[in-house]
């Protein structure tokens, strides 16, 4: 059970993410997390959006560098004590992450080199993992949501 | 007469316009009439003609198929009926085609990085390395150097020619030389002051880089022993030469040359015509032409300058094409040198860059790019000196297929791609990788290289 994640290759100026950004709205697409850093010149922007097969091909139409990536998807509940408790069990089995980043509400995404590994991991921990279909159906939720005027 | 030696006093002579305190090496040569440069010029002219159509068969063939025979030339001017030689000739025989002796008679090879990888390789025999140790002794002079002098060496030595040249030169005048050879500032710093150095040979740029390295250690260059900085492998332009002379307190000159007729020495510049620099006219016959017809300019016009070793017996080139721009005039010189003065050299007719001293073209980056999967052909080079050093930061831009989720292997990608940059042309760059599509296609004539320098 993973999400599937849209990473672009981004040169570091003005105006290079806001163009990845307007190609989404263009083409419906939202986004759900992102993740940027301060690599240097250039960098990797990672996104987690609704519709990652839609995402993938607006942007290589586009021309850019861009690559799909599964990772795990968690919901965690929002209490204190819930993100050190997963990064625990990874420790405890020697899963390295490469990296992680917090999506809307309290969903992380997390990046591993063995995903199946990580995701037995976290069997036998209470924590709810999320599926790009969930994920899909948390937008479309947000949408009918906001229509009904709630 | 002023000492000299001691700090300030050559700039002070020229000032003055006291040039006949300031040494002169051979003025049997560098004093004489039009008429007598003129007479052995065109006595070693035939004998070098003669030389390279006997011995080196590439020149032979060319030569029987213009139709033109040693005993053609007979004045200066018929220099005209030689074939012109450019890099390209050096390259497809290399290593060995053009030499004209044979090995056993070769004392040292060098080598300039080439346009595809090969090197351009170059061979003196015991001849050959006199004549260049006469050029380096009189340019070294119209500085102010003597024998009394001690040489700090922060030119790499190896394949290049600056190093080598300007040492046996500078030793061969009595200098003593520290062989400190190129990098690892502070102990440069340190060796000046240990070893009272009073002359330092570097590029312009190092040399920049030592004074600003200095005063951040906290020497006081005005109390220093360096009285000279003899510069040389890329071109230096007056604003970075004054302020390296007031800063450090030394007189600075630079010299003209290139490895394909010698290396540094075919010309240097005296006190008198700073902009100007005197032709080692008895050893190199000089020609200015229009650089796409080939034909000469008038007298004094800028054009491409030619050069013909005289008297050069391991490797004869015959009219080399430089490439380099300049005007050439024969008007007598204030420091009392009569040898006909070029300007120094600004831009080339071609789009080779001087990055720290090594030549680099841009058609290199292309080559090596066409060999990396995963990066398109398209490139752009950005040349400054903002730290006082040149950087050279090359655009390359990434194809879509190459692109991986990880920053790691991104990096790693692109510092290989630098590796094999720096193997190719001899001199470390930058990597910038840049998104699909974001180098500038231009129609026509793509402009490759940006160059922020001065």
């Amino acid at each position: 059970m993973s999400i599937s994640q849209i990473g672009v290759f981004v040169e570091n100026h003005p105006g290079h993410v806001a163009r990845v950004l307007d190609a989404f709205v263009e083409a419906e697409v939202q986004v759900r997390g992102y993740c940027m850093s301060d690599t240097g010149d250039y960098g990797i922007v990672r996104f987690v959006v609704d519709n990652p097969e839609k995402a993938k091909q607006v942007l290589a139409d586009m021309g850019c560098a861009v690559v799909a990536k599964e990772v795990l998807c968690l919901r965690l509940p929002d209490r204190p004590g819930e993100l050190a408790r997963i990064m625990g069990v990874f420790a405890k089995l020697n899963i390295n992450v490469e990296y992680s980043y917090s999506l809307v509400s309290t969903y992380i995404a997390i990046s591993v080199k063995d995903l199946a590994a990580a995701e037995e991991a976290l069997k036998k921990e209470t924590v709810e993992l999320i599926d790009q279909a969930q994920l899909t159906a948390l937008v479309d939720l947000d949408r009918s949501n906001a229509q009904e005027g709630r | 007469m002023a000492d000299m030696t001691v700090k300030g006093a050559a700039l002070k002579a020229a000032a003055e316009g006291r040039f006949d305190e300031l040494p002169i090496h051979n003025p049997s040569i560098e004093c004489a009439s039009r008429e007598r440069i003129e007479a052995i010029q065109l006595a070693r002219l035939i004998d070098q003609v003669e030389w390279t159509y006997n011995r080196v068969a590439w020149y032979r063939d060319k030569m029987d198929a213009m139709g033109v025979k040693p005993s053609d030339i007979k004045t200066l001017a018929d220099v005209r009926k030689l074939p012109f030689t450019d890099k390209n000739a050096l390259r497809e025989t290399f290593p060995y085609g053009l030499f004209a002796e044979s090995l056993d008679d070769i004392v040292e090879l060098h080598a300039s990085s080439g346009t595809t990888g090969k090197p351009i390789v170059v061979g003196y025999d015991r001849g050959d390395m006199d004549l260049w140790a006469d050029c380096i002794m009189r340019l070294v002079q119209m500085a102010g150097v003597v024998p009394s002098d001690r040489v700090q060496m922060a030119f790499g030595y190896g394949m290049f020619t600056g190093g080598f040249g300007l040492h046996y030169g500078l030793q061969r005048l009595g200098c003593m030389m520290i062989p400190a050879g190129s990098g690892n500032t502070e102990r440069q710093i340190q060796m000046i002051q240990d070893y009272g150095s009073t002359v330092l040979v570097a590029t312009p740029s190092y040399a920049m880089h030592v004074c600003e390295v200095g005063e951040k250690m906290g020497v006081d260059w005005e109390k220093s022993t360096l009285r000279i900085g003899l510069f040389g492998g890329e071109p230096c332009t007056p604003a970075l030469k004054a302020e390296i002379e007031s800063r450090m307190h030394i007189v600075c000159t630079d010299n003209y040359g290139l490895t394909e007729v010698m290396g540094p020495g075919v010309s240097g510049e005296c006190l008198a015509s700073r902009d100007m620099q005197h032709i080692a006219e008895d050893h190199f016959l000089w020609e200015v032409v229009d650089p796409k017809t080939g034909e000469p300019v008038p007298d004094g016009e800028e054009g491409e300058l030619v050069l013909t070793p005289l008297g050069k017996h391991a490797i004869p080139v015959l009219r080399y094409r430089t490439h380099d721009l300049t005007r050439v005039v024969k008007e007598k010189c204030a420091c009392g040198r009569t040898t006909a003065r070029m300007q120094k050299v600004r831009s080339r007719c071609d789009d080779m860059l001087i990055i720290r001293g090594t030549n680099v073209f841009p058609s290199q980056v292309e080559d090596v790019l066409s060999t990396i999967e995963g990066v398109t052909p398209h490139y752009r080079i950005v040349v400054d000196n903002e730290t006082g050093l040149d950087r050279m930061v090359v655009h390359v831009e990434l194809k879509p297929e190459a692109f991986s989720d990880s920053f790691e292997e991104m990096d790693a990608f692109r510092r290989m791609i630098e590796e094999k940059l720096k193997s190719v042309m001899l001199v470390a760059s930058k990597v910038k990788l840049v998104e699909p599509g974001g180098i500038e296609r231009s129609i026509g004539k793509t402009k490759h290289v940006q160059d922020l320098r001065i």
